[in-house]
């Protein structure tokens, strides 16, 4: 889902100010996620019990956690795990959603029997289905990963079923099949033009979504396991000790708050 | 008699571009005027203009006098409803869509007039059973015909009280016998009051009558009484939209009889569409360079006819057998009534055409001269078709059809959302082409002038 393609020819020079700003904002998160973890000496999990809860300094330039260890690897490996699982989700997500959503709106019977499969996953809500799944497995990157494509497919697929039913029976595409043209072509032409931008748009806020998820599932410990940094996990080890240390706490709840807007920034409104 | 409208001197700019050069002119009560030319002469934006509805970032100069009193923006808007009313072009944009009739026009009774719910109701039921709306009165739009849901619109819209009304393209996609309704009643409504309609049909300037002024490219060409400007115009210009009109065509050659290349016989075919029987054992033959008009009100199975001709909808009784077995597949093909609906708009034409030309190997020296044949200008290639004018596009799909060496060509409407000049050039290029090429068309038009004038054969529904 690269930017230049899905705005219509247009790339990021025809996006609004707001769209750049969130860009900017995702771009400087990444910038610190490869950043810290080739700066920083130390790893993810070495411990320096004497240092504990330390403010940043020269020696830990973002202080330290309740064990002593360097809260700029964890950080960064965190915002880095987010933004890993949050890319992958929504590579899977669109790809399924999208290529269903088209077969679906082709072809009469597969949409019926995606449309029974499709309301069943919605009368469930989605944060459950990923914590059931979660629970089954807890710690599994790969669980947490399947678990929220699972969930987040179905919104592409009924986006992109509705454009494209109204794409296949417009006169554009009927005169295009006329003149014996093939299912790829008429693709291409006719509905990739029209899903693309709603496409782009779910996937930011799918993005920021699945972010949300993975720490949602962290603070309630099915998430991700200790000793891996994850964003939600910090928040609720470092809760302990908000009064000694809130520049600490601060520290995962500021880069939740950070991918979420910069992702719905990028997400851009309805014109 | 009163002047109900004066404007001196108006004219709109988009920034530094002048889009409509200075115009003057009076309405006087009980005569009404009409504005006559071609979509893009400017036409629309003097009706804005008057509203004072025109988009962000135009500016009209000039001043408007409206009930003998000089009028500024904010005092013309207040008159809104009660005095002065826009009708909307297209009724469908203009109607709500989940609204049931009544409701629509009781709504403006209710808000506009100030009238209790009973009294709304009541008046609302009198005005639609007045238009010959009764029976329809709990419909929603979509369920009306184009005519009902104009009169429905037109009803909403004078129910405020105004009868001063500005028309503009009233009759836009109706049927001849629904538009002559149209203008009837718009006649009834603006009685005692002031009508300004703005059109592209020399038929509705002649039936209104009054005063006509004759508009090209934002500059007024003519003006003068109806009557007499529609039987002596002293402009090309008026000459040539008179002459535009299908009634005043020269007959159109039959096919030279030694044709009997037959490609389709149809026998005996029915069709039914949601329920309802559209037509019933028709039968007819098309031979080869043949013209074959289909006329009839709108619904009533015309383009339906076309599409089951071409296998694109299932009819439910007879046969319809294709006698050209050379012919492949894609040599069968559709002229649409919206050209713009009938492009993907996420490439330029030359796109589309390059792959067209790719997929079936078309000699790339024939586009030149067809394109000079077909009056198109080379830089349409690099535009897409939203940038491009109707005429022009309908000519770029005529273009794309010939390519293929269609065998049978089912031309929907292709010249309804076109000007009359322009429309008049598309239909008779179409026969033309038909004629050299030895490609039967299917040409369905609501209008029986045009259909009489171009066709070889006539199938009435």
């Amino acid at each position: 889902m690269s930017l230049d393609r899905s705005s219509r020819g247009g790339g990021i020079m025809k996006m609004t100010l707001s769209q750049k700003i969130g860009l900017v904002i995702l771009l400087i998160l990444l910038v610190f996620a490869f950043g810290g973890t080739w700066v920083s000496p130390y790893s993810l999990s070495q411990q320096d019990l004497n240092a504990i809860l330390q403010p940043p300094s020269t020696r830990h330039w973002l202080g330290t956690d309740q064990f002593g260890r360097s809260m700029l690897t964890r950080m960064s490996e965190a915002v880095m795990l987010s933004f890993s699982l949050g890319l992958i989700c929504v590579i899977t997500s669109a790809i399924i959603g999208v290529t269903l959503g088209v077969w679906a709106a082709w072809g009469e019977t597969v949409d019926s029997i995606m449309g029974v499969l499709v309301n069943i996953l919605l009368a469930l809500p989605g944060l459950v289905i990923v914590l059931m799944l979660a629970a089954i497995a807890p710690g599994s990157f790969l669980v947490l990963y399947l678990a929220i494509s699972l969930v987040q497919w179905v919104e592409y697929f009924r986006v992109v079923r509705a454009i494209t039913k109204n794409v296949i029976h417009s006169p554009a595409r009927q005169s295009t099949k006329m003149m014996g043209f093939g299912v790829w072509y008429q693709f291409k032409r006719h509905i990739w033009p029209s899903i693309a931008p709603s496409i782009f748009t779910l996937a930011a806020f799918g993005g920021a979504n699945a972010i949300l998820t993975m720490a949602s599932l962290g603070f309630v410990y099915v998430g991700i396991q200790p000793p891996l940094a994850e964003l939600g996990l910090m928040t609720v080890e470092l809760f302990p000790y908000y009064s000694e240390a809130p520049w600490v706490l601060a520290q995962p709840l500021l880069a939740i708050a950070l991918m979420v807007f910069g992702f719905h920034l990028l997400a851009g409104k309805r014109t | 008699m009163k002047v109900l409208l004066k404007l001196t001197d108006i004219s709109v700019y988009a920034g530094d571009t002048c889009l409509l050069e200075p115009i003057s002119l009076t309405l006087k009560q009980n005569v009404p005027l009409t504005i006559l030319g071609q979509t893009g002469s400017g036409k629309s934006l003097l009706a804005q203009a008057i509203m004072g509805l025109l988009p962000n970032g135009l500016t009209s100069t000039g001043t408007i006098e409206l009930f003998g009193k000089e009028m500024t923006l904010k005092e013309r808007q207040s008159l809104w409803g009660s005095k002065l009313v826009m009708l909307p072009q297209e009724p469908w944009n203009a109607l709500d869509p989940l609204m049931k009739g009544v409701e629509q026009v009781k709504e403006v009774y209710q808000y506009v007039q100030n009238k209790t719910p009973q009294e709304s109701l009541r008046l609302s039921m009198d005005d639609l059973r007045n238009v010959g709306l009764s029976g329809s009165e709990y419909k929603r739009p979509d369920q009306l015909s184009g005519g009902m849901a104009q009169r429905l619109a037109i009803s909403a819209a004078t129910a405020g009280g105004a009868n001063f009304i500005l028309a503009d393209e009233p009759t836009k996609g109706l049927d001849v016998s629904r538009r002559d309704d149209v203008v009837r009643l718009l006649q009834s409504r603006s009685a005692a009051g002031g009508l300004l309609t703005i059109t592209h049909d020399v038929a509705i300037a002649r039936q209104l009558g009054g005063d006509l002024m004759v508009m090209k490219a934002g500059c007024l060409v003519e003006q003068g009484v109806a009557e007499q400007i529609l039987r002596n115009p002293q402009a090309d210009y008026t000459q040539a939209l008179i002459e535009a009109e299908p009634k005043t065509w020269i007959d159109a050659e039959p096919v030279s009889k030694e044709s009997h290349d037959e490609i389709l016989i149809v026998n005996q075919l029915s069709l039914k569409r949601g329920g309802r029987i559209l037509f019933e054992g028709l039968s007819f033959t098309i031979r080869k360079g043949e013209v074959v008009g289909v006329v009839g009100d709108s619904g009533c199975g015309k383009s339906s006819l076309g599409d089951a001709l071409l296998n694109l909808l299932p009819f439910t009784n007879g046969t319809i057998s294709r006698l050209n077995h050379e012919a492949k597949p894609h040599q069968w093909l559709k002229l649409y009534q919206d050209p713009p609906s009938a492009f993907s708009a996420s490439v330029s034409l030359g796109q589309l055409l390059n792959d067209l030309v790719r997929l079936h190997r078309i000699d790339v020296q024939r586009i030149q001269p067809l394109m000079r044949r077909l009056k198109l200008p080379k830089g349409i290639l690099e535009r897409n078709c939203l940038e491009v004018s109707g005429g022009e596009l309908q000519r770029f799909a005529i273009l794309r059809s010939l390519l293929l060496d269609p065998v049978f060509l089912f031309a929907d409407e292709p010249t309804s959302r076109l000007d009359p000049i322009t429309a008049k050039e598309v239909t008779e290029l179409l026969v033309e082409l038909a004629n050299e090429t030895g490609c039967a068309v299917l040409l369905v038009s609501h209008d029986p002038d045009l259909i009489r004038k171009t066709c070889d054969q006539v199938i009435s529904l």
